[in-house]
């Protein structure tokens, strides 16, 4: 008797368990498509010289600005801020207006969006777990790398690369400053890395 | 004071009523249709070289919840377990479909093989609960090195830098 009323109250443990996540599943994700109305600005050089829209060089700005929030809370080894900047990733991947794209641009565009916000995501959802962010601030990172190789970051960046994670099979990072503070061990082992490239 | 008779009274109500509901929560059915019996062009093992011994742990460690095709268990026919069964299939293929993961871009290849090595090798990954009733999903410390070598060696050969 006694079992059988234990294995009632599980099952039915179970029931309320997979009911809840079901009506979370069904919440509706808030797609913010908010769009700038930017005064037309000036073209920098660099927006000449790659022949990207102004709109779109501000947008990848906002990217870039977002993804060097997420390496600094990953420096100071902090996941929650770390997840709060993954989310903001999305969130600035999807104000992009795909329309200013030339179809060269917008296919190498889509393919980063894609991935990026993928690993965005996971590192969005996994505050308090930062050895998993930093797995996906890996792969992050080098999408993140295409997109300004190609449209430029709106700032000077340094691509650094740290030869000890991932079994030593290395990584890298971008950061606004020549100054390593390595994201991928924090704490740990701040200045593992080494300065490879200027990203003007 | 409440009679004790009174107390073991609305136990018996409680225990009834419980039963009641799981005998009707069998009726509520998950969609248990995850069953095309093909393999689809765009299968990893058609994508990729696969050897035989790894593609067998894959389709028996992982392609229940990560493929087009599971294989249901008697006791999904038993509720909450056919919900919970329902609900894993369907987060586990929107993650990764291994029927269909040569529809994805290269990029996206790389990203999801690194993410498959380091969850086989974290142990995140088969799914702790799916382990305990899938003895087949109990992959032994070699199983684990055949796959996360064969993940590994794969994302290199497609490497985006070369």
């Amino acid at each position: 008797m006694k079992n059988i009323f234990a294995l009632i109250v599980l099952a039915l443990i179970f029931t309320v368990s997979v009911a809840a996540q079901d009506s979370s599943d069904h919440k509706h994700m808030d797609m913010k498509n908010t769009h700038h109305d930017m005064k037309s600005m000036d073209k920098t050089q660099q927006e000449i010289t790659r022949n990207i829209d102004p709109k779109t060089a501000a947008s990848i700005k906002e990217i870039v600005g977002y993804y060097l929030q997420l390496k600094d809370a990953l420096v100071n080894d902090k996941s929650k801020d770390a997840a709060a900047a993954g989310k903001e990733i999305i969130d600035a991947f999807e104000k992009l207006d795909k329309n200013f794209l030339s179809p060269e641009q917008k296919e190498l565009y889509v393919e980063v969006e894609e991935d990026a916000k993928e690993m965005a995501e996971h590192i969005g959802d996994n505050a308090g777990n930062i050895e998993h962010q930093r797995e996906h601030f890996d792969m992050l990172s080098a999408d993140i790398y295409d997109l300004v190789k190609e449209f430029g970051g709106g700032q000077t960046l340094y691509k650094i690369y740290c030869s000890m994670y991932n079994d030593k099979k290395g990584a890298i990072w971008l950061s606004e400053s020549k100054t390593i503070k390595n994201p991928y061990y924090g704490k740990k082992m701040l200045t593992c890395g080494t300065v490879e490239e200027e990203i003007k | 004071m409440i009679s004790k008779n009174v107390i073991k009274k609305i136990a018996h109500w409680i225990l009834l009523s419980l039963i009641i509901i799981f005998i009707a929560i069998q009726f509520i059915r998950p969609d248990r249709s995850n069953i095309s019996g093909q393999t689809l062009q765009t299968d990893i093992s058609k994508t990729f070289n696969i050897p035989d011994s790894e593609f067998s742990i894959l389709k028996n460690a992982c392609y229940d919840c990560h493929s087009n095709n599971t294989n249901y268990p008697w006791y999904s026919n038993i509720q909450p377990v056919g919900w919970l069964l329902a609900q894993d299939i369907k987060n586990g293929k929107a993650q990764i479909n291994f029927s269909e993961f040569g529809s994805l871009s290269r990029r996206r290849q790389i990203s999801k093989l690194r993410g498959i090595e380091n969850q086989i090798k974290d142990g995140t990954m088969p799914l702790p609960a799916y382990r305990l009733l899938h003895k087949q999903a109990q992959l032994t410390t070699e199983q684990k090195k055949l796959l996360i070598n064969w993940f590994r060696e794969t994302r290199d050969s497609i490497s985006l830098n070369k």
